[in-house]
Order: structure tokens, then C-alpha cells, then sequence
């Protein structure tokens, strides 16, 4: 397929004026847990390709190679705490010879083409179609009207994946615009569509959103240990509000969600953030996320499965993050990052130190700190340190 | 009679030495006018050197409009940068950033004007801010003192507390013969000069004297960074709402 698909866009690049970059990435991770330490990593080429056929017209495209190593084979029960897995797998009454251990998950090498689209400039308007990133909401650790993608609390900065859409961009004035966006799926009945307003009003930033598609929900039945995709309607009115007050940034995002058998649920996050005099930068997030569980004792294996495969925002209701940042010197800048779930009292604290090594070399170091009972959400690991060597070309 | 005569003469030369030598708010408008053209864009190269000698060197796009009102930056170079791009608008009390990685939008808040563009001795205000500094600053022309061989007026502004202003004080060196500023002393809160911009290579763009060359020296910090002009150009028209997020984003 990838083959195929560079050799029809290879004409537009050899002919086209054409941009190469990219980056190489290299990662190692050591995860301690109770009885267990994960030693992984993986090194990651990612090559961009962009051609600019006439001055209205962009076809863009990034092929991505993912190459793992150490420990590639991971056991899913290792992240959940026992009370969650310990029922199912190794139900009391049971002989320990019967119980299962392992509940196996293989990180695979990849090589994929990420996005592949084409963006068309118009009089009053932009289209792309294709696979593109499409990045919703103004939240900087969550993002309630964002139904395609779930931020890594430990990095929520990082690229996401690709969608295949059709996009509209249309500029009313200035500050006003609509955005339309259809996610094609099996049909249109699966297919998100989304229609998104934004408008400014004085130092304030508005967004109005409503969106419909079938969401898709992992499900395990640990009757019949069978893995199945549960599906349901579900309708999204959301807005954010963006501006500041006495300085410091402030921003407040959600949505309303009406699913089809099921309660309907609110998701917003509210943040602010200020940079002082001396460069020093803090970030706070609070969400509230009703789709969530709000009492530990409730939480079940499909909360954890969907809230790993992205499925949901969160695992439980109520989380608040933080980061702060302060430039040593002009190329290294330390890092503080932290996160709390509210409901079971569990937490991470990230100190990390971002340096530019050389002119597009970047090398990242974290070290993470996880606080809670043995039965908690975070509190199911003990720590876990990160080096992350990014070059640019 | 001829005591008369005398003090009338000296009288004459008074007013008309006193006519020659221009008011700070006068200095202001002569060098507005030369510095903040209607539209401007640009193509230019950021090059920063740390304390220790170390260099980074970005090469970025600028376009400006409303003699400085609305400004767009985007980064070609280097590749970690990228695409990523700035609005600023009313005069960089507004700011938007764009990550291409990510493809998000983010609003700064008014703390984050003055810090440095991309590590360098710039700050967000050095560089949007436009023409706004005339209402920000009470100006005073402090007489005539030489520069790097150039005959100079020295204008001293004090920035209006209630107006917000980016420096407390200012300290600009312009050339007698056209009011081009070729020295800018910026204060901090302790009267200390806290960077000082040299301005070099000034050549005429389509009649308007241009620097080409710009270079931020940073003494608390023992930085600098020289902004060199690739291109330029006074005629160009911005398209309609060339200065909004869809721009940003390209």
C-alpha cells in the first residue's frame, strides 16, 4: 500500500517544487513496577514530503518507521491494579495453576504512511482531503470537543496520528471563521461530522462546536474472554472560551454528549497560565470528565481498556495538571510536569530537562515519580525514567 | 543704539538655534515616520550567540501591516522550526502561535509579550509592537552626542506606567541627517541598560532607509542576536484577512 502510494505521488514530487525534512528519534524507558521492571525502546524515522504543484496547492505526506527494542512484549495486567485483573484471571477458589498471567501485548515495528493528503486554497476558502492531523479544542492536557484524539499526560505535546477526513476552512472576517469536517466511515451513519465556529470578541477567543458520529468502545467479556467493539451514536455540542485576565491566559472548554443507550455525559476542562518576568512559565489544567468513574470500587477492565486505546479522555471523573518550565540558559530549560487524579489520590511528578544539544538536535530527560496505593491509577507503578534524542533534518 | 542692535542679534540667533533644534515628540514623529512603513515584508535570518560563544542561527518570514499593527512571523529554518508561525495583532498585545508538528493554535497571554522569539534576545513586544511606543513614552530630546563617528540627536523616552510600556526608559541614538536610529539603549526597572540594539548596513529600499542588519545585545545575560535582511520590500499589498489564523497556518 505504501509502495503503491509513493509511486503515484512520486511524479508530484520529482516534478513539483518539492520540501524533504523529517526527524530521527530515539527513545529509551525503564517502567518499574511491584515485582517488575520494563526496559523498552524504540527508535523512530519520520520523513516528510510536501509539494507545492502551484501556489494554491500542497500535497503533503509523512512516512513513518518505527523500529522497537528490549522489551516488546508487555503484560497488560502489569498496568492494571490487581482488584481489577485479579477477579477475572485469577478468581479466588480457582487452583493457582489455572489462573492467568499474562495478558500479552506486542509493541510492533511499524512502517506506515501517517498523513497523505491534499490541501486546495480557494478564493474563500481551504480544502484538504485525506489523511490529515486534526487537532480540536484549546486545552492543553485535554480536550473535551477533540472526539479523534487522547493526549499522553506525560508528553501532551506530541504529534498525533492522522484521520481520514474532508475539511473545510471557511473565513468569514477576520477573526471569524467555520470549519467543517467529515471523517468518513462505513457509512454516513458512522462517519463523523463536525462543524466548528470560531469568533473573536475583544481579548477573547470563542468556539462553537457540534459534531455526530459512532463512537467505537472496545469491549471485554471476561465471561467468554472474548474481545468486541461496542458502538454507539453519540451527538457533541461544545464550545471554548479563550482570553485572559490580568495577565495570565485562561481558557475553558466542553462538551455535552448525547449517546445512544447510555447517559449522557459533560466533559470541560478549565486552565490558566502565566509567564513571569524572569521566563518562568506555569500551566494548570482542571478536568472534569462525567464519562469517567468517579468511585474507584466502580471501575471495571473496559475502563481501563478504552481509556488505554484512547477510547475516552480519562479513566476516572476529576484530574488536575500542571507543568511548569524555566530556561536555565538559552538551550536548556527544566521542566516540572504533574498529574492527579482527584478520585482514587493518586499522582505522577515528571521533573525533566529539555537541551539543545546542537542546531536541531534536542535531547530530552525525564524522570517520573508515581505517587497512590498499589490499587490506584497511577499509583500502579512505582517510576520510571525517559531519554528521548530527537534530531531534525 | 548699538547695545540694542546687540541683544536683538543675540536675541534672533536664540529663536532661530532654538527653531534648529527639534522637540523629544518631534525626534518621535520625524523617526516614526521613516521606521514604520504602511505594509513590509521580509525575509531575514536570526543568528543567536550565547555567553559561551555558542550559535543558533533560524531564517524566518515577516509580514507587517498598519505601520506595524498586525505582524506575521514563520520560521523556514531550521527544520525543528519549521512552520512554526506567529500572529500578533494590536500591536502585539494579541499573540497566536502555531505548532505545524501538532497543528494547534494556541493563544499567549499578555505575560508572554516580553519574553524572548525563539531563545532570542527579541521579545515578542521587540518585535510587533509596531509604532505603539509613541503613545507608550514621554519623549525628551537630550542634544547632540556623537555615535560610531555619526553625528547623532539623543532621545530619552520615559515610559507612561499607565500605558503598560515594554521598557521603563529609552535611550535612542538617530541620525542627524534623515532621524534613522542607529542606537537604542533599553532600561529595566533599576536603570541599568538591559539590551541595546545597534542598527547597521542601512541602505535605501524603494526610498526608505532600511537596516539590514540588527543586532540585540543582551548585558544581563551576556547574549546577543543579529537579525540580517535577506529581502525586503515596502510595496507589498497584503491580500484580505491575510492576518488571521488561516494565514497562520500555512
Amino acid at each position: 500500500m505504501i509502495k503503491n502510494a509513493l509511486l503515484i505521488l512520486l511524479p508530484i514530487f520529482l516534478f513539483g517544487q518539492t520540501n524533504f525534512f523529517g526527524y530521527f528519534e530515539s527513545e529509551f524507558d525503564q517502567l518499574k513496577f511491584a515485582d517488575q521492571t520494563y526496559n523498552y525502546g524504540y527508535n523512530k524515522l519520520r520523513l516528510d514530503f510536501e509539494a507545492h504543484p502551484n501556489d494554491a496547492v500542497t500535497i503533503g505526506t509523512n512516512v513513518n518507521v518505527q523500529k522497537y527494542f528490549d522489551n516488546i512484549s508487555w503484560n497488560l495486567l502489569d498496568f492494571l491494579p490487581s482488584d481489577i485483573y485479579r477477579p477475572i484471571f485469577q478468581p479466588e477458589g480457582y487452583p493457582e495453576e489455572m489462573w492467568i498471567t499474562e495478558f500479552p501485548i506486542a509493541l510492533l515495528d511499524t512502517f506506515y504512511l501517517d498523513n497523505v493528503y491534499l490541501k486546495a486554497g480557494f478564493e474563500h476558502f481551504d480544502l484538504t482531503v485525506g489523511k490529515q492531523q486534526i487537532s480540536l479544542g484549546t486545552g492543553y492536557a485535554w480536550n473535551p470537543i477533540d472526539i479523534f484524539n487522547s493526549k499522553q499526560l506525560l508528553d501532551p505535546t506530541y504529534e498525533q496520528t492522522g484521520v481520514n477526513a474532508v475539511r473545510s476552512e471557511i473565513p468569514i472576517n477576520g477573526r471569524t471563521s467555520v470549519d467543517v469536517i467529515l471523517s468518513t466511515g462505513e457509512d454516513w451513519k458512522e462517519s463523523a461530522k463536525m462543524l466548528q465556529l470560531k469568533t473573536g470578541l475583544g481579548r477573547f477567543d470563542l468556539h462553537g462546536t457540534i459534531g455526530q458520529y459512532t463512537w467505537e468502545r472496545i469491549v471485554f467479556d471476561p465471561t467468554q474472554f472474548l474481545l468486541s467493539i461496542q458502538k454507539s451514536e453519540r451527538t457533541l455540542i461544545g464550545g471554548a472560551v479563550v482570553g485572559e485576565l490580568a495577565g495570565a491566559g485562561i481558557w475553558l472548554e466542553g462538551a455535552w454528549n448525547k449517546l445512544e443507550n447510555q447517559d449522557d455525559f459533560t466533559e470541560v476542562v478549565i486552565g490558566t497560565d502565566y509567564t513571569f518576568e524572569n521566563g518562568l512559565y506555569i500551566i494548570m489544567e482542571y478536568l472534569r470528565n462525567e464519562n469517567g468513574v468517579l468511585n474507584k470500587e466502580n471501575l471495571d477492565i473496559n475502563n481501563y481498556l478504552q481509556y488505554f486505546m484512547g477510547e475516552t479522555h480519562s479513566l476516572m471523573q476529576d484530574y488536575l495538571f500542571g507543568f511548569l518550565s524555566y530556561p536555565i540558559n538559552d538551550f536548556i530549560q527544566f521542566g516540572l510536569l504533574g498529574f492527579g487524579n482527584l478520585n482514587d489520590n493518586s499522582a505522577a511528578l515528571n521533573p525533566q530537562i529539555s537541551w539543545n544539544l546542537f542546531q536541531d538536535v534536542d535531547l530530552t530527560m525525564m524522570y517520573s515519580h508515581f505517587l497512590g496505593g498499589d490499587n490506584t491509577e497511577f499509583g500502579v507503578q512505582d517510576w520510571g525514567w525517559r531519554i528521548r534524542l530527537r534530531g531534525y533534518f | 543704539m548699538k547695545n540694542i542692535l546687540a541683544i536683538t542679534l543675540v536675541l534672533a540667533t536664540v529663536v532661530i538655534a532654538q527653531e534648529a533644534i527639534p522637540t523629544g515628540q518631534e525626534l518621535v514623529k520625524k523617526m516614526s515616520e521613516i521606521m514604520t512603513q504602511e505594509n513590509s515584508t521580509a525575509i531575514m535570518t536570526q543568528t543567536i550567540t550565547t555567553s559561551s560563544g555558542k550559535q543558533r542561527t533560524f531564517e524566518f518570514e515577516m509580514f507587517t501591516t498598519g505601520e506595524g499593527e498586525k505582524t506575521l512571523m514563520r520560521y523556514l529554518k531550521p527544520s525543528a522550526a519549521r512552520g512554526q508561525a506567529f500572529l500578533m495583532l494590536n500591536n502585539a498585545d494579541d499573540i497566536w502561535t502555531y505548532f505545524p508538528r501538532t497543528k494547534r493554535v494556541r493563544k499567549l497571554s499578555s505575560s508572554s509579550k516580553n519574553q524572548k522569539v525563539q531563545g532570542s534576545d527579541f521579545s515578542f513586544e521587540d518585535m510587533g509592537s509596531g509604532d505603539s511606543w509613541k503613545k507608550e513614552y514621554v519623549s525628551e530630546n537630550l542634544g547632540t552626542e556623537k555615535f560610531d563617528g555619526t553625528d547623532c540627536w539623543k532621545l530619552q523616552s520615559i515610559g507612561i506606567p499607565e500605558q503598560d510600556p515594554s521598557y521603563p526608559k529609552m535611550e535612542v541614538y538617530m541620525r542627524k541627517t534623515d532621524f534613522y536610529p542607529i542606537k537604542i539603549n533599553y532600561f529595566d526597572e533599576s536603570d541599568f541598560i538591559e539590551k541595546t540594539l545597534l542598527m547597521s548596513e542601512i541602505k535605501e529600499i524603494e526610498g526608505v532607509p532600511t537596516a539590514m542588519q540588527m543586532t540585540m545585545e543582551n548585558h544581563l545575560e551576556g547574549t546577543e542576536t543579529t537579525m540580517q535582511t535577506l529581502s525586503t520590500t515596502y510595496s507589498w499589498e497584503p491580500p484580505v484577512n491575510f492576518f488571521t489564523e488561516r494565514e497562520l497556518k500555512k
